[in-house]
């Protein structure tokens, strides 16, 4: 009997490597026989399409040219042929404003981008109001400055009032990153009254917001444009504005139409019915022929209603429209329990609304809305049809320029960049914002 | 707050009667701005340039109208509206004046509530063919493809063209005429029409204009000219005769350059009458007596207009072309200033 | 109510107008009455100005132009017409086009939006990103320069007639259009159609028949691979023994291809462009709807020991269907109106057609604008009604 014997076994075979750049392809590429022939199919067509592209906007294209018969007489239509766009490039982005007034729409921009800032402060507590200063009394300062002209009385005090919303924004950004105080706290602890009692801590701050109101009158009073008509507003920041006011105008305005919808009053609810339905059946296009060929029909003979008027005006409608049915989608997920508890609590109408439902409801809809913002912008392309100077009609106007007669394709290329540039960028922020809100929903 | 309403709305109601009677010349002097309507950008007739001034033949007519009523020719706010609003935009008051290549037809000037000035430019439509394709006329064309720009008379001429002479077609049609060029280009159609002018513009800036030809026959006509809304007959006058001052200003040898010393010394009676040293046409239209002498300091005569923005500006000659004076063989004869 | 001691009341008698105010229902009817009002006034004070300014401008809002010729030729119609028809019939050439675009790219969509979901899902890394990249570029850029793309890119580049691309059996293709033959009636196209309807008709039956025996008795039966025997054997066989149609094939003459049925470019673009359009947003509807089925019910169905295509068929279907039909339906009339975008290739749709060179040669911009926004209004209120109802039928009942 032989004695056990401890016999190793065979060592086993080391692994096959898990980790590294070939490992990868072979798992991820060519894992096996279909899956290859996806992967060179899914090569072939990206490597097709981007070596064409690349090929006329890079390779064979003309950079320096003075008119787009030089172009064609070097590579003919295989190339792009850039120079005319370049020529062009600043109207694309200002329309026809004049050369020497851009600043204002930068200067106009710019303030929107400092408005908003402090949104993204961590330690800043008061977002609601500024994001609400943002809606109600920026559209004063950028109207001016892409305006201009003459100001009346009322119009400095607007404008005052846009100026006067910076300041505090900034104001209270400060004091509440610096301090955790807000603004007013702030200044009365500084002025050593913190101690006094209720009304008179309610009139320093009136007095102060007052006094910084004055201030602002003062600073705007003298500041003078020169007028821009709208005649001359085009390209992305005519495509700016329209989408702008229609996004704004329509996130309240949809709220009231949805909630109208939702009403136990059968009269509101069929009107609002009938608005929604009818605006959402119909395409944009038709919407803005109606309005630029009819509006001026509807009201008193003489009254005078310019075309970038009409055309917001159908935005806006049309926007809040959608963005109704988007909330009363919202508005419908809010389990029938919220409303019973906030009726048992004793709240009205309007509280359960405006405390309970509508915050919930909102945060839910969030991306859609998002999503919303996004098409509206999209479909700003339509003003061009009926005659306006936004980015695509900009564009056409390259190709009738007699230096460039017929370059048509290069500056459409151009507006379509942008466009992606701008709807990618919002569409990332939503997708970001929803991974966000539903790790919120996850952990609870 | 309910009778307020209902009183607003019955006050709109009655407030829109009286405006029948409409004075668009105190309108436009009020404003300060003569709201002229071009169409979207076209080489020769409606340019626009980078730095978003207008020029052309039909933005020559609109700054005269603004030199004979303000003394300045720059008095003009240009919309640029696409050509399927275009009547509505007039109808509805959003401009004075109308001048943008427009077919003077009769649905038009019967129909529509619009009144035809005169005509300043005649064009007919022709066909624009590669060389290679061995089309020589138009009667060729049976069967063809056709690229035609939408919403134009051109439009409903390539129909009646192709039905009176029992043949068919296909039509590719867009309002963008560089769509049109680029599918013509690509081969998406046998055949480009549009009016002669356009296509001789556009066929020079092809990649090969010599592979490209418009076929001889002209198959319509096209009377093109400044418009106006009905109903305000002191309106259209001044228009239809700072037109016809142009055409009479060429036919008398009064140029931008010549003006003011003729209006100085008038050689002839009729100059003088042009130029208001005579007569009181200017007075009786509500405008200046001299108005004529700011309009051609400002624009030039018809000739100066034609020769800066068709011929040189899109190469169309002027010689031999309808367009020339009557008295060199064309057919432009404007009734006489007196 | 009665706790609160009577002095800290407001004097009630003295105003009693105020006190009915507090009463819910007065309230609400007040509102109503008020918004009701308000509506009435702006409407006539509409419809006055509007009277009064067309008046004033000489301009007619009557029908009476409908009957006039309208001169133009169309480039693509299905139903005939002629350049010497009239305004009416050219509006029905519009909505035929519209229906005719928006039906084949809802097929088109469907189809596509299902591929693309699946290929984003793939783990095949290439595929995942050839399909992300195509949905953000896609989703991210108006579909109006799409459209513009896809024919300027794709369709006004292919060959001329001379050099078309035969596809075999009759189909070509090149920048004039698509080709394809016709089918022409032929003397047994009665019989034909006869047999395909009872075929259809059989399979349907024995599909009922099949899931009512299922019900009763749990006995199975292949209703479905039968039931495609069914539709696919009997029209075939039919078609080679009666032979229904001939085929009229497209040939090169002059200018052009000559026979059969076609298409034109813009046709092929505003196609390719909406169904690619709208499959990204469908696909993302199909997946969103097939994960919203809970865990749960897969888990249960396996441990109910239920084949896969049954979980599928009965389980998780009809959940998700809830969460897809809506929203599916309403790109569906995203579809309708986008088609309207054929305005910029110049495909003759209604908008193009109708609300463009009709309104452009007649100048009659409010009945042709009002016959317009009839037609989407129909057409989307008419798709709503159905929703609705097939929404009621499907909700999940709450308390």
């Amino acid at each position: 009997m032989a004695p056990k014997v401890f016999v190793p076994s065979p060592d086993r075979p080391p692994p096959v490597d898990t980790s590294g750049p070939l490992v990868w392809i072979r798992r991820n590429l060519f894992r096996d026989v279909p899956n290859t022939l996806m992967t060179l199919l899914g090569a072939y067509i990206a490597v097709t399409f981007v070596t064409a592209v690349v090929d006329w906007a890079l390779i064979d294209a003309v950079w320096q040219a003075e008119s787009r018969r030089e172009c064609l007489d070097l590579v003919g239509r295989s190339g792009a042929c850039w120079p005319g766009v370049f020529v062009w490039f600043e109207n694309l982005i200002y329309g026809l404003y004049p050369k020497d007034q851009v600043w204002r729409i930068n200067t106009g921009f710019l303030l929107l981008v400092v408005w908003m800032v402090p949104l993204w402060m961590p330690r800043v507590v008061s977002k609601v109001a500024i994001g609400l200063s943002a809606v109600m009394l920026y559209p004063f300062l950028a109207s001016y400055f892409f305006l201009g002209g003459e100001k009346g009385l009322v119009w400095t005090a607007l404008i005052a009032a846009g100026l006067w919303g910076l300041i505090w924004v900034w104001a209270t950004a400060l004091t509440e990153t610096l301090t955790g105080k807000s603004v007013g706290t702030w200044l009365i602890g500084r002025l050593g009254r913190s101690g006094a009692d209720e009304a008179t801590q309610m009139r320093i701050r009136r007095g102060a917001a007052l006094a910084l109101f004055v201030v602002s009158v003062l600073l705007v009073a003298p500041a003078e444009f020169v007028e821009v008509r709208t005649q001359f507003w085009g390209g992305l920041f005519l495509t700016l504005v329209i989408s702008g006011i229609g996004i704004t105008f329509s996130l309240p305005a949809g709220i009231l139409l949805a909630l109208g919808r939702r009403s136990k009053m059968p009269v509101v609810a069929t009107l609002c019915t009938v608005f929604i339905e009818l605006f959402r059946s119909v395409p944009l296009i038709t919407i803005l022929f109606m309005f630029n060929t009819m509006l001026p029909l509807f009201l008193p003979a003489g009254t005078e209603v310019n075309q970038l008027v009409r055309a917001i005006v159908a935005v806006c409608l049309f926007a809040a429209a959608y963005m109704a049915e988007i909330i009363r989608g919202g508005l419908q997920a809010i389990p029938s329990g919220q409303y019973e508890a906030a009726t048992s609590l004793g709240l009205g109408y309007w509280q359960t609304t405006t405390q309970v439902v509508l915050p919930q409801a909102l945060k839910i809809m969030i991306p859609a809305i998002v999503g919303n913002f996004i098409g509206l912008f999209k479909d700003t392309t339509l003003v061009s049809i009926i005659g306006l100077f936004d980015l695509m009609n900009m564009a056409r106007a390259v190709g009738e320029d007699s230096n460039w007669l017929g370059l048509f394709i290069e500056p459409f290329f151009v507006v379509t960049l942008i466009y992606f540039v701008f709807c990618f960028a919002m569409s990332c922020y939503s997708m970001n914002l929803e991974r966000k809100l539903s790790a919120g929903r996850e952990r609870s | 707050m309910k009778k307020t309403i209902l009183t607003g709305a019955l006050l709109g109601a009655a407030a829109a009667l009286p405006a029948a009677a409409q004075d668009t010349l105190a309108t436009v002097k009020e404003r300060g701005m003569l709201n002229c309507q071009v169409g979207l950008p076209t080489p020769g007739f409606y340019a626009l340039a980078d730095d978003g001034t207008w020029s052309g033949m039909d933005v020559d007519m609109c700054r005269a109208v603004s030199a004979a009523i303000f003394g300045d020719p720059d008095m003009v706010e240009y919309q640029s509206v696409t050509s399927a609003v275009r009547f509505t935009a007039l109808a509805n008051a959003e401009s004075d004046m109308l001048s943008r290549t427009t077919t003077w037809t009769a649905v038009r000037d019967t129909q529509l509530g619009l009144d035809f000035t005169l005509v300043n430019f005649y064009d007919g439509q022709g066909f624009l063919v590669p060389v290679d394709s061995g089309i020589t006329s138009a009667l060729d064309l049976d069967g063809a493809t056709v690229c035609v720009l939408t919403g134009t008379t051109t439009e409903l001429n390539l129909a009646d063209y192709f039905r009176a002479n029992e043949m068919e077609f296909t039509p590719v049609t867009n309002e963008n005429v560089n769509v049109l060029v680029e599918t013509y280009l690509g081969g998406g159609c046998d055949a480009y029409t549009n009016d002669k002018s356009g296509l001789a513009a556009r066929r020079s800036a092809f990649p090969d204009p010599e592979a490209h030809v418009i076929l001889p026959e002209t198959v319509s006509k096209e009377p093109l000219g400044p418009v106006v809304r009905q109903g305000d007959d002191a309106w259209a006058n001044i228009v239809r005769w700072v037109g016809f001052g142009l055409i009479n200003a060429e036919e008398l040898g009064v140029t931008s350059e010549n003006v003011a010393e003729m209006a100085a010394n008038p050689p002839s009676p009729n100059v003088a009458r042009l130029l208001g040293a005579e007569g009181n046409i200017g007075e009786e239209m509500g405008l200046e007596p001299d108005f004529m002498v700011d309009v051609i300091s400002a624009v030039g005569n018809y000739g100066e207009m034609y020769e800066r923005h068709i011929e040189t500006g899109i190469g169309i000659p002027r010689a031999g072309s309808l367009n020339a004076m009557w008295t060199e063989g064309g057919i432009l004869y404007a009734p006489p200033f007196r | 109510m009665t706790i609160l001691p009577d002095q800290t009341r407001p004097p009630a008698p003295s105003r009693p107008a105020l006190k009915a105010l507090n009463d819910a229902r007065v309230r609400s009817a007040v509102i109503q009455a008020l918004t009701l009002l308000a509506v009435f006034v702006g409407l006539w004070w509409i419809v006055s100005n509007t009277v009064a300014n067309l008046a004033v401008r000489n301009m007619s809002a009557g029908f009476g132009f409908l009957d006039v010729s309208a001169g133009f030729g169309i480039g693509f119609t299905i139903i005939p017409y002629q350049e010497g028809d009239t305004y009416l019939r050219v509006f029905f050439v519009g909505i035929a086009n519209t229906l005719l675009v928006a039906i084949v790219s809802i097929v088109l969509a469907t189809v596509f939006g299902l591929i693309v979901g699946l290929a984003r899902l793939s783990d095949n890394w290439i595929i995942g990103v050839v399909a992300r990249s195509y949905i953000e570029i896609i989703r991210n850029t108006p579909l109006l320069l799409q459209i513009i793309a896809w024919y300027f890119g794709v369709f006004n580049l292919l060959p001329r007639p001379r050099d078309s691309i035969e596809l075999g059996a009759g189909f070509v293709l090149n920048n004039r259009g698509f080709y394809l033959p016709a089918p022409v009636a032929e003397a047994g196209l009665g019989a034909f159609l006869l047999l395909c309807g009872a075929a259809v008709a059989g399979a349907v039956g024995l599909y009922l028949w099949s899931n009512r025996r299922l019900e009763k008795t749990g006995q199975s039966f292949p209703a479905l691979r039968v039931g495609a025997a069914l539709v696919i054997g009997v029209p075939a066989l039919a078609y080679l023994a009666l032979a229904p149609v001939s085929w009229d094939m497209p040939e090169l003459q002059g200018f052009n291809f000559q026979g059969g049925t076609s298409v034109p470019p813009a046709f092929c673009a505003l196609i390719v462009a909406l169904s690619a359009y709208t499959s990204c947003f469908i696909a993302e509807i199909v997946r969103s709807g097939i994960q919203s089925v809970p865990k749960g019910q897969l888990e249960a169905a396996g441990a109910l020991n239920l084949p896969p295509n049954w979980t599928l068929r009965r389980v998780v279907m009809p959940q998700a269907m809830r969460v897809i039909i809506p929203p599916l339906i309403s790109q569906y009339l995203n579809v309708t109106k986008n088609s309207s975008l054929a305005i910029a290739i110049g495909f003759p749709d209604l908008v193009s057609v109708w609300m463009n060179t009709s309104l452009n040669q007649s100048g009659r911009a409010i009945p042709i604008v009002a016959m317009t926004m009839a037609f989407y209004c129909t057409v989307s209120l008419a798709v709503s009604a159905v929703m609705n109802v097939y929404n009621k039928r499907v909700q999940l009942q709450e308390r």
